[in-house]
């Protein structure tokens, strides 16, 4: 997923930095390139820039929000001033494990961060290995961001939009609106993408307004396709869907798997 | 599939449905006929299922000793709850037992209606229900008898069960009935809808491709005639089902008409295509491979009763949700 955002960013003409701390910065560059994208042209033009932690978020030896904050509202001005269409950044935030001097200052820095992406063509993913932090720190993190949304919709009319997004260390597909006979065959070709993600695919119905029984029966197609033991986890859909799922014979399907949301206590 | 019985099987090597009804004066009637068709099942490792009033689940527990515990039983006024929903919950019943997951060759059901306290409408949707069996379990390894106790059913009801069983049951022994009428021969089932009021209860709408106005339109009126937010949004997708067949295949616009009667919500959709759909659509069950024919067997179960006109003008599909 991160490298399908480094590569969109260097196909648009936009200015790349990337932050590694778990990954050796040959690494990035070769997910590149097994993408499809020649990383080297685009590191040698300054395109694309690969760091360490160390080099950046702990550059004086402690962590400082400010001075972050105030280097990358730097790289974005350079950045449009020379010629780029913007600015991408993504960070491998797993350095925050570490007892690094300044690290309760991480909250302030994601809340301030903001302004630097706010209102220009810039943009960035943090990387919060979900297996590494402890809920709490997730939850605090995804408060910080304005959206865990951070790839362009695969599908969007006045009626529906259909989006990957990242939720609590997921990749979640998320339905907004309207899957009546018009449009389900946008959900299918949406459904059809998320084979490629690895494991189990999620899809997160808590924005959807309506879908038909030709809707449904479009997740019961894409659930046995992604063969491999692998299920097509669909979530928050409401309890009457669920029920119309049961009474149809849908819910025999071991791939697929339906939950209604949770009720809160 | 097992052959020869100690109950008569006509064609006896056929795998498909048999489908018996019983009428009763007395207890021992009941029994004489029920009894061994307990034992002969479980015998022949049938998965057998009993369906019926508590008088008569007493006293076939009675009679069947430590055998009743191999059958299933449940009290008939929580099964028979809306025709679409029960013959749904059977065909799954036969499906777990013997599809290919059970491990049954054949389900036998002791299958005893609920007639009192219907309505008109109500009893003659049942009795159409017993008829449609015959065709919607027409494949079924399955052996379902029916108890009518003729001691309590209005002679109607009675008169019905000899029209919508082709076998009727006496002790062990049975014999074609006479009276039989198949579901799909012509005019027999059909019944002339009741007409739609035309005083001002009734909101009425036309509709074309875009459906987001048919749904918006039904969930507010809905609402407004009394309905809960949930069941609203239960019938507006039963009423999505069905107009989209209609934009899709019944001609391409339709009309939702929709108004309240008594302590029930109805809603017609009418298309505008000329078709030949049997009064039966929607019972039957689709197999799980089929790409279409699962809207309106959703909407069968969804909704409290399902009646279907075709007319040369269109074909109107009739959704009763009560209250």
């Amino acid at each position: 997923m991160v490298s399908a955002y480094l590569a969109d960013g260097l196909a648009r003409g936009e200015r790349v930095l990337y932050f590694v701390d778990r990954h050796a910065p040959a690494a990035v560059l070769s997910w590149l390139r097994s993408g499809g994208v020649d990383p080297d042209a685009a590191a040698a033009s300054g395109q694309l820039r690969v760091a360490t932690a160390e080099e950046s978020y702990l550059a004086s030896g402690v962590f400082d929000p400010d001075a972050m904050v105030a280097s990358l509202q730097e790289e974005a001005r350079d950045s449009l001033a020379a010629g780029y269409a913007g600015l991408r950044v993504s960070g491998e935030m797993s350095w925050a494990l570490r007892d690094a001097p300044g690290l309760g200052r991480l909250e302030e820095y994601e809340t301030k961060v903001h302004s630097v992406f706010a209102g220009r063509p810039a943009s960035a993913i943090c990387q919060y290995d979900a297996r590494q932090f402890n809920p709490e720190q997730l939850r605090m993190f995804e408060q910080c961001h304005p959206a865990a949304v951070e790839l362009d919709p695969w599908y969007s009319s006045s009626v529906l939009c259909i989006a990957p997004a990242f939720r609590e260390g997921e990749r979640v597909l998320q339905v907004t609106g309207t899957v009546d006979y018009q449009a389900t065959s946008h959900l299918a070709a949406a459904l059809e993408q998320t084979r490629q993600w690895p494991g189990d695919v999620r899809v997160d119905m808590s924005a959807l307004d309506f879908i038909d029984l030709a809707g449904l029966r479009v997740l019961v197609h894409a659930a046995e396709r992604l063969g491999e033991g692998r299920r097509l986890r669909v979530m928050n859909l409401t309890p009457m869907l669920c029920k119309v799922i049961s009474v149809v014979g849908f819910d025999q399907h071991p791939a697929l798997v339906v939950t209604a949301p949770e009720v809160m206590a | 599939m097992t052959s020869g019985t100690t109950l008569s099987r006509p064609g006896s090597d056929a795998a498909g449905l048999i489908h018996q009804g019983l009428i009763y004066d007395t207890d021992e009637q009941f029994l004489a006929a029920t009894v061994p068709f307990c034992l002969d099942g479980l015998a022949r490792d049938d998965a057998v299922l009993a369906v019926t009033t508590p008088a008569n689940i007493d006293l076939l527990r009675q009679q069947l000793g430590d055998a009743s515990g191999e059958v299933e039983f449940i009290a008939a006024e929580k099964w028979y709850d809306a025709p679409g929903r029960t013959l749904a919950a059977y065909h799954r019943y036969v499906d777990q037992r013997t599809g290919d997951t059970g491990r049954h060759r054949q389900v036998r059901v002791i299958g005893e209606p609920v007639w009192h306290g219907r309505d008109a409408l109500e009893t003659t949707e049942w009795t159409r229900y017993e008829s449609v069996i015959n065709m919607a379990f027409a494949d079924c390894p399955a052996w379902i008898v029916c108890p009518y106790d003729a001691r309590v059913l209005p002679p109607p009801v009675v008169a019905d069960a000899r029209r919508t069983h082709p076998q009727l049951v006496t002790g062990p022994t049975a014999e074609s009935s006479v009276h039989y009428a198949a579901p799909a021969r012509d005019g027999v089932w059909h019944r002339e809808l009741a007409r739609p009021p035309q005083d001002g209860r009734e909101s009425v709408m036309r509709f074309g491709a875009d459906l987001t106005a048919v749904r918006t339109f039904v969930a507010a009126k809905a609402v407004s005639l009394g309905m809960s937010a949930t069941d609203a949004d239960r019938l507006t997708f039963a009423v999505n089902e069905v107009a989209t067949n209609a934009v899709q295949h019944g001609g391409g616009t339709g009309q939702v008409t929709l108004w309240r009667d008594g302590r029930r919500i109805v809603c017609d959709v009418t298309d505008s295509g000329r078709t030949t759909a049997g009064w039966y659509l929607g019972y039957l069950p689709p197999s799980p491979a089929q790409l279409r024919g699962h809207g309106l067997w959703a909407v069968r179960q969804l909704c409290d009763l399902m009646e279907v006109q075709a007319q040369r003008t269109g074909t109107t599909v009739r959704l009763h949700l009560t209250l």
